[in-house]
This record gives structure tokens, sequence and C-alpha cells, in this order.
């Protein structure tokens, strides 16, 4: 069963073109790995791929329903994780929690939260301020949202930085989990053993034009 | 569709030009020479002949503003939004020409550089949001976000416009020092050609304008795509592996 | 935001050497000047929590409505400018010693719908200018213009009300900004999703 379809997706910033004519499919319970220079516009497609951006021309589905006609039940389904950490600095952990799931319509009780947030490793700072997290803290928390969110497809924008070993294990654990019920993954990495763990295929951007890499294509040096 | 229509019009900005010039040259000429001077007034109305037609076009420029911002978000084409930008940017050079000829007529018809008038209050604020909505233009780098957020700030300010006029209208039926009527030119044949000839000559001359500033706005920006691009494409070819 | 609106009181007092009789008529005036800048600066920091960790961007994917987002930023908004009102205004009646008993209710009901008014189109206006340059000042240029018949008819309201005039006499003010009101309350709630979404 396919989760996304993209249809020859272009976008322009006015008459700029980041992305040319992409089209590609990702099935559940697959994980996409997307490589790609600074500036590629992965960020770019990832975001149209999280209904925060419209396509300048082409067709996206998610789950078989058109994002941009669709779009608030495509978003009941979707979750980004991106660089930013999505967090107010004056709420804890908890709260932060319980606003993100609020906005998603979704009320956890306070002991799926506590087990998401010893799940992800800050169960001990769940009373904390965010404003006194680290980078790699924030990070754990997104994970936590994630678990929380349970997806069916979820993005991931650079996902491997500023966590920490342990960290990494958990994410690509929690990756797999996912992937086991049959949600999808896209994620734009730069990590490429970490994400050759958990990623079934896998391509890379360059001048907006989408291309896809084999196994043996990820072992060599030059991707672009 | 009607995106063709634009780009198969500006072939003809020519016409529209030349046009315009003839009207205008007419319109003057009824206007400043073989009309005759006001009564009350003497040669100061003549000044009538260059506000009140601009005054109107200002308008008509704001509610090309107006359709053509309700058009871009039916339709998200950039060349739309150069529309849009450019009507602005003539509706405010227009205001505010009509704001200063008013004054100019105003002190030695009323003794009084400015009043509190409906009608000219109604345009100082016009002028106001349409500074204002080219200031949100510049300060915004994205241009897809420029183009919505602008279009929403022009359906709200035209949507505005009518209320103000009101509230200041009611407010100055309440305040008022002295009944100063803006009819003071009684309209006679003489004064209503060469008038309506500066309108239609404003009218026409404001669509040439528009076409030849909305392509200068859309070369500018294909213009700042290439650099991007060439930028983008130099950075990228100097990664060695 | 309380302690500046004082200050603009303070100032205001001292810039117009004062009697009675001049007082009054310049009283609504300067009440809703020190109200407009309260509630601009206000308004200013509707979105300024979500700046952080880029909140808005979770805000704008999230399943939510919108508009209920925008509805919800607008009651708090009003909230806090109304509280700083009624908090404001006795100092008023003490400083230039009015005479309100009888026409708090109507007062307190001015100051609801002009602040309603100021906040829905503010709100908007702030959605637009939070990840702009030049925010703090953008608001004000964009917001006031807008604003004007509200100003108008809050300042020829409450001086009705102050002066202690029929309300028949100045009621046409009050409906005005209940048109106000509710013409862009509908506007914007229409429109917000254009700001908040892509």
């Amino acid at each position: 069963m396919v989760a996304i379809r993209g249809l020859h997706i272009s976008k322009s910033y006015g008459h700029y073109r980041i992305l040319e004519d992409l089209s590609f499919e990702i099935a559940a319970g697959e994980c996409y790995a997307l490589f790609g220079p600074n500036g590629a516009g992965k960020t770019t497609l990832l975001r149209i791929l999280a209904t925060l951006h419209r396509p300048s021309a082409g067709r996206l589905e998610i789950l078989g329903r058109d994002a941009i006609q669709e779009r608030e039940v495509v978003r009941e389904a979707l979750l980004l994780l991106a660089h930013g950490s999505h967090l107010y600095d004056e709420l804890n952990a908890v709260e932060n929690l319980s606003f993100a799931m609020a906005l998603r319509a979704a009320s956890p009780t306070d002991r799926e939260v506590k087990v998401a947030l010893d799940q992800v490793g800050i169960g001990a700072f769940a009373e904390l301020k965010v404003r006194y997290f680290s980078a790699g803290m924030k990070k754990r928390l997104a994970m936590a949202k994630a678990i929380l969110a349970h997806p069916k497809v979820l993005l991931l924008d650079e996902p491997y930085t500023s966590l920490d070993e342990t960290g990494m294990v958990i994410m690509n654990r929690y990756i797999q989990a996912l992937l086991k019920e049959g949600a999808s993954v896209v994620m734009a990495t730069h990590d490429r053993i970490k994400s050759a763990e958990v990623a079934d295929r896998a391509g890379v951007l360059t001048h907006g034009v989408l291309r896809p890499l084999t196994r043996e294509d990820l072992k060599t040096c030059d991707l672009f | 569709m009607l995106n063709t229509i634009i780009r198969k019009l500006q072939r003809y900005k020519g016409w529209f030009g030349a046009a315009g010039g003839l009207c205008l040259g007419l319109g003057l000429y009824y206007g400043l020479v073989a009309s005759p001077p006001d009564y009350y007034q003497g040669e100061v109305v003549r000044i009538m002949y260059v506000h009140v037609p601009l005054a109107h076009t200002s308008l008509l420029a704001y509610t090309v503003l107006f359709l053509g911002s309700l058009w871009y978000l039916w339709t998200r084409d950039p060349v739309v939004d150069n529309l849009c930008h450019a009507a602005a940017g003539l509706s405010v050079f227009f205001t505010a020409v009509a704001l200063i000829t008013g004054s100019i007529w105003a002190k030695p018809t009323w003794n009084t550089w400015w009043t509190w008038d409906a009608r000219l209050v109604s345009f100082a604020v016009l002028f106001l949001i349409l500074a204002g909505y080219l200031m949100l233009r510049t300060f915004i780098d994205d241009p897809e976000r420029e183009a919505r957020y602008a279009a929403v700030l022009a359906i709200v300010g035209f949507i505005d416009l009518p209320i103000v006029h009101f509230s200041v209208e009611w407010w100055r039926t309440l305040h008022q020092p002295l009944s100063i009527s803006m009819r003071g030119v009684s309209i006679s044949k003489e004064i209503l050609i060469p008038l309506v000839l500066m309108g239609i000559g404003f009218s026409i001359l404001f669509v040439y304008m528009l076409i030849v500033r909305t392509q200068m706005l859309y070369l500018s920006s294909l213009l700042n795509a290439k650099k991007g691009r060439l930028l983008s494409q130099v950075h990228l070819a100097k990664v060695e592996p | 935001m309380f302690f500046f609106a004082l200050i603009v009181i303070l100032v205001f007092s001292f810039s117009f050497s004062m009697d009675q009789q001049a007082a009054r008529e310049l009283i609504a005036g300067i009440l809703w000047v020190a109200f407009a800048f309260t509630g601009i600066i206000g308004l200013g920091k509707s979105f300024s929590a979500e700046l952080q960790n880029d909140c808005l961007e979770y805000l704008q994917m999230s399943p939510a409505p919108k508009g209920a987002i925008y509805l919800g930023k607008v009651a708090a908004n009003l909230l806090f400018i109304v509280t700083a009102e009624v908090i404001l205004f006795p100092m008023f009646v003490i400083f230039f010693n009015l005479d309100v008993v009888e026409d708090l209710p109507v007062l307190l009901l001015i100051f609801f719908l002009a602040t309603l008014g100021l906040s829905t189109v503010g709100t908007l206006f702030s959605a637009m200018t939070v990840q702009i340059r030049a925010r703090e000042v953008m608001l004000p240029i964009l917001l006031l213009p807008l604003a004007v018949p509200v100003m108008i008819a809050a300042v020829e309201a409450t001086r009705g009300a102050l002066n202690g005039n029929p309300l028949a006499l100045y009621r046409h003010w009050i409906e005005l900004l209940v048109v106000f009101d509710v013409v862009f309350t509908v506007v914007s709630f229409w429109v917000v999703e254009l700001i908040l979404d892509s």
C-alpha cells in the first residue's frame, strides 16, 4: 500500500525553481533516506511532505488523500521532527507534550506520558522547564512527542544531529518499531551509517532532481 | 487564461501610453487654456483638473489591487503578484500627488492647508495603508509568503476603507468648526469636458504604467532567481570530493 | 504594559496644563491613546511565544483548525488588554477627578467592544508580522490606519458616556464598534488560514 505519492512536484520561490518535477512513491512500512548537499532542497521537500508548503506544481497524496485539499485529515496522521524542536521554553517537558498532543486532539494519560519520557531516557527531567534542556535532550523530547502521537507518516529532518550514542540507538529502535506498525518514515540525513541501519531505500537530491541510490552507492565516498 | 491576457496585453502597451498621453494632452489644453476660470476661485481651480482625476485613478488602482489580490489567492500566479505590487506602488504615488495637489488648491481657496473632511482623511488613511503594504512587502524575504500576506493585507484594507470614510464622516458632522463644501466648483460644460478627458487620460495612463511596472517587477524577480541559481551552482561547483 | 500606559497618562497630564473644562474635552482622547498604545504592546506579543524553537511551524502543521488557534489568541489578547484597561481606568478617574459611577456598565461595554476591534485585526497582523524584520514597528504601522474607525468610535462613545449624555446621543458609535467587530472578526477568521498556513 502506498503511503506517500508525489507526482511531478515542483517548488519555486517566486521564479526561483528549487525542486524540479519530482515523482516518487513510498510504501507503508518503508523507510526512505534522503541525502543531498546543503541547499539542495531536502528540507523544502520534507516541508512539502509535511504540508507546510504547497508545491508550485504537481500533486501530493498522503495515505490516499490529496495533501492540499484534505490537509486537516492528512495532518492528523503526519508528524515532522524538524530542526527546531517545537518546544515552548517556559513550559516543562510534560506540559509541552500535553500541549503538543492537545493540538492533535489527543489526550494521553499521565502514565503514557511518563512511559514515553522514560523510553527516550529523559524521565528524570519531566518537571524541568525546557529552557534548561540541552539540544540533545530537546531532540529526545521531540522523539517522545512522536511516540505519543503514533503518526502513520513520520518525517525526520536530520534526526541524528545533537544525539549521543544512546540517543541514536533509541532513535533507530523507535523507527524500527514504527515501521513494524506499518507507518512510513522519510528522513533527510547526512549520516550514512546510522541511516543504513533502518533505511529500505535511499535517494539523493541535487539541483532539485531526485536520483535513487542503491546500497552499493551508499558505500562509496562520493554521493554528489 | 486571464494570465495569457496579461501577457498578450503587454504588446500593446505603447498604444495605451500614446492614448493616455493624447487624452491628457487634450485635457490639459482644454483645462488650462480653453476653459474659463472659476467665478470665485480664479485660476486656482485649474488644479482640480489634475487633482480630481488623480484621486479617482488612485481609487481605481486600489480596486485593481484588491481584485488582483483576490485573483492571486485564487491562482497563486507570481505574475499576478507582480501586478498587485505594481498597482500598489502606482496607487500610493497617485494618492500622494492627489493629497498634495488638493492641499495646494486648499490654501488659496479655504485659507488652510488641511481640513478634517471625510474624503481627505480617508485619502490620508489610504496613503498610510498603501505605505504599510509596501513596507510589509519590503520586509518579508520569502516571495511566496510576501505575496500571500500582501494579498491578505490588501483585502482587509479595502474592506476597511469605506468604514473609515463613514466613521470620519459621522465624526465630522459632530465637530464641524466651519462648514466647507467640497463642491466649491459648479459643473458647467466647459469644465466637464476637460475633467472627463483628464479622468480618461489618467486611467489609460495608469493601465500603461501598470503594464510597464508589472513587467519591471517580473523581470527583476526573474533576475533574482537567476542570480540565486547561479550562486548556488557556483557554490556546489566549488565542493571538492 | 500597565506601567507603560500609566506613564503615558502622566506625560499627557504634564503636556496639557488643564483646567476642569478643557480636561473634560480631552479626557476621552487621552484615555484611548493610552489604551491603544497598551493594546499595541500586548498585541505585539501575541505570537512571541511561538518564535522560540520554531513553534510556529508546529502550529502550522497541526491538524487543529487555524481559525480556532486565531480565536484563542484573540481571546487571550482581549483578556489581557481589557484587564489592563480596567486597572488603568480608576487611575484616570483619580487623576482627572471624573464622575463615572452611573456610566460604568456602558464604559465597560465600550472598552470591551473597542478592544475586541483592535484585537481581531491586531492579532491577524501580529501573525503576519511576527516573522518579519522590524516586527515591532510594522504592527502599529499596519494596525493604526485600519483601526481609525475603532479609535474614533471609542473616543466619541467614551466622551458621550463621561459627559453624562443620554445613551441615544452616542449609541450609533457603539453600533459602529459592533459592526466593525463583527465584520473584522469574520473577515480575519476567514483569512487567517492564509497567514498561518500555506
